[in-house]
């Protein structure tokens, strides 16, 4: 099962040709992701790593049956990328670009809600399935197949958390990254939301940051919807207020966006909430899980 | 970026959302030319000015002389004042508050309105909600006339429909003209000639910069000029070279590949005792050249004892930011420290490549934080 893809996913890289992009597509490859097609305007008819490269996603859509959009579109271009994932009703778009302005964020996401499209990002690792799937850029060696779905804000810190699953035994069902925000269309809600309907996931694990009230969101849904266990980690304890804590939506900007704040709403709402990545292999040892 | 009133008014002016008349100061001298009364308004990008004692009225110049010499003197909070802004003083029956902005939550443009205005709006929603008025408005409906209307009756300016929808309908055209984040009058003054914007604040988004470059080169031109903030060398070289850098009191400087593992590690820094000197990440997508900004950038504060590098590489190379820190050691004399975790994409071949130079990595992240730790209480 797990949550969004699995071994029956097929990809469309965007900016698949570009350093970043073919880089990450063959690692992809490698995992055993099947990337079926390429986009890049102006390289249709090339092939790379074995993957027909076409001008635009229509041409694609002739020859592959496409499930999922992975886009590597610098934040100048994105916008347009995105209308034509969304044009092309692609079910998910994976928006890896950071640094996409808010109000064409905005556009997209409204425009992908029209269409019924949903938007991973901006500014997001992407997602994996370990053993099944992967469409992002999590280094493999922290990846292993298992029942913990993990959702994180932050890319990195999913890998720091997946690290310390893997190498104390505890696979994961899905890895997915919202995204460092301000603005997302899928939500830690959402994905809780998933990973309660998912029979391979039997914990979850999720990792927020200072900024925004989405944790309170999440914690309000894990009081009144999620069964399963859930195990928190909130990053930015030590957080100066005001302050831009690199994501564009890591900001404190009032009480209800501290570290504190989500930490005792998480708890209220039946969450464990662990200070470090090690404290939550010792609450999934504790639970059984 | 947060515009400096006088430069948000400019924007104003062009879109001819009416505004007081007035002058902008850089000297005593210019008291000369000045009429009076006026309002004299230190520039700087902070909120709350009246309160810090930051607006002066002055009813003559002998009075607005020694005013200005002092705003000109004045810090307020942290920024430095370089100009004051001399306004022609009207005549204000009631103060209103209007703002477009975006709700993150509902991923709308909204239109915020209060008949409680002049004074600070996030106070008013907490002791009031009631007295704040919000209406989302849709790209792809725009501003209904039903909107506007029950505007004009809740902020009681019924006689000033006009005038209301004109700046409301200028707001949202500076809004989306320029990508801001913020498009807000605080006050809106209701006076026997109208309705006449007494401040204004605008939030432009720094991620729309490249699509307005003369407007952005202009805006910080004149800050560099105009207000300069009291800003350390660590800071000023961060903001060149577009890295993320938060200064912050203790010994451990920290520079990670992501904000999520950076606030981590910032957290168990301090859960082990420690203190981290700052905040710096690269960002998910780090390479050769942002490493080397990076190292100057925490380096160039003098009160770091140990510098941790913490990088966990998903987008980011480790055999790419590997090569930014031999450069930099290649280039300067690190005298303090140095902790390096890494893992993550091609963490072979980075690993390879700081080995070289006598710099063995660390795998886990806690043990990591501890040997930096440790290694100021060494010092």
């Amino acid at each position: 099962m797990a949550i969004l893809i699995d071994e029956h996913t097929r990809v469309l890289i965007q900016g698949i040709t570009g350093k970043v992009g073919s880089f990450q597509a063959k690692i992809m490859l490698e995992y055993g992701t099947s990337i079926v097609a390429g986009v890049t305007p102006g390289k249709g008819g090339t092939t790379l790593h074995g993957v027909p490269v076409y001008d635009f996603i229509e041409d694609a859509s002739r020859n592959h049956e496409v499930d999922v959009v992975l886009c590597f579109v610098p934040a100048r271009f994105a916008k347009d990328a995105a209308i034509e994932a969304i044009d092309n009703d692609i079910k998910l778009l994976v928006l890896t670009t950071a640094g996409i302005s808010d109000q064409e964020t905005l556009s997209i996401s409204n425009y992908a809600f029209t269409k019924g499209t949903r938007v991973l990002g901006p500014d997001t690792p992407g997602l994996v399935s370990p053993g099944k799937c992967k469409v992002g850029v999590h280094p493999n060696r922290v990846l292993k197949e298992g029942s913990v779905g993990v959702v994180s804000k932050s890319g990195a810190l999913s890998y720091e958390v997946c690290k310390q699953l893997t190498e104390n035994g505890y696979g994961q069902s899905t890895i997915i990254g919202i995204g460092g925000g301000p603005l997302w269309d899928i939500t830690q809600r959402d994905t809780l939301e998933m990973f309660e309907n998912d029979p391979q996931t039997k914990a979850i694990v999720l990792l927020g940051e200072v900024g925004g009230t989405m944790e309170h969101e999440a914690a309000a849904f894990i009081e009144t919807s999620v069964s399963k266990p859930v195990i928190s980690l909130i990053v930015g304890r030590s957080a100066p207020k005001g302050a831009q804590m690199g994501h564009a939506g890591a900001i404190i900007e009032g009480e209800r966006e501290t570290a504190g704040s989500k930490i005792d709403a998480l708890i209220k709402a039946g969450s464990h909430v662990a200070k470090n990545p090690a404290e939550i292999v010792a609450y999934l040892r504790k639970l059984g899980v | 970026m947060r515009l400096l009133e006088f430069q948000a008014k400019r924007i104003f002016s062009e879109h001819e959302i009416p505004i007081p008349k007035s002058v902008l100061i850089t000297s005593v001298a210019d008291v000369a030319g000045l009429a009076f009364p006026t309002i004299l308004k230190a520039q700087a990008t902070v909120g709350g000015r009246r309160k810090a004692g930051a607006i002066k009225v002055a009813e003559s110049a002998s009075e607005a002389t020694p005013a200005v010499e002092e705003l000109l003197n004045t810090t307020v909070k942290g920024h430095r004042v370089q100009a004051v802004l001399a306004e022609e003083q009207v005549v204000v029956e009631r103060e209103l508050y209007l703002a477009v902005l975006i709700d993150k939550v509902a991923k709308l443009p909204m239109l915020m309105a209060s008949s409680a205005g002049g004074v600070d709006i996030e106070a008013v929603g907490r002791d009031s909600p009631e007295k704040i008025i919000k209406k989302y408005v849709h790209p792809s409906v725009g501003l209904p006339r039903y909107v506007l209307q029950y505007l004009a009756t809740q902020l009681s300016v019924k006689d000033r429909m006009a005038d209301l929808t004109s700046i409301v309908e200028k707001m949202f055209a500076v809004f989306y003209g320029y990508n801001a984040s913020l498009v807000e009058i605080n006050p809106l003054a209701v006076t026997p000639n109208g309705l006449v914007a007494l401040d204004a604040k605008i939030l432009l988004d720094d991620k729309a910069a490249y699509r307005h470059p003369e407007l952005f080169d202009q805006i910080k031109e004149e800050q560099n000029r105009l207000a300069k903030s009291e800003k350390s060398r660590a800071q000023q070289l961060a903001e060149e070279y577009g890295v993320t850098y938060v200064p912050l009191e203790g010994e451990v400087a920290l520079i990670s590949d992501g904000a999520g593992t950076g606030m981590l590690a910032l957290d168990l820094i301090r859960d082990v005792g420690g203190r981290a000197a700052n905040f710096c990440e690269l960002g998910g997508l780090a390479g050769t050249e942002s490493m080397q900004q990076a190292l100057e950038v925490v380096l160039a504060n003098p009160k770091a004892k140990v510098l941790l590098i913490s990088l966990i590489g998903g987008l980011t190379r480790m055999d790419e930011v590997a090569e930014g820190i031999v450069n930099y050691l290649k280039e300067h004399r690190v005298t303090i420290p140095l902790t390096v975790r890494m893992c993550g994409t091609q963490e072979e071949v980075g690993r390879a490549k700081l080995r070289e130079v006598g710099i063995e990595t660390y795998d886990d992240l806690p043990t990591a934080i501890l040997a930096a730790v440790n290694g100021v209480e060494a010092d």
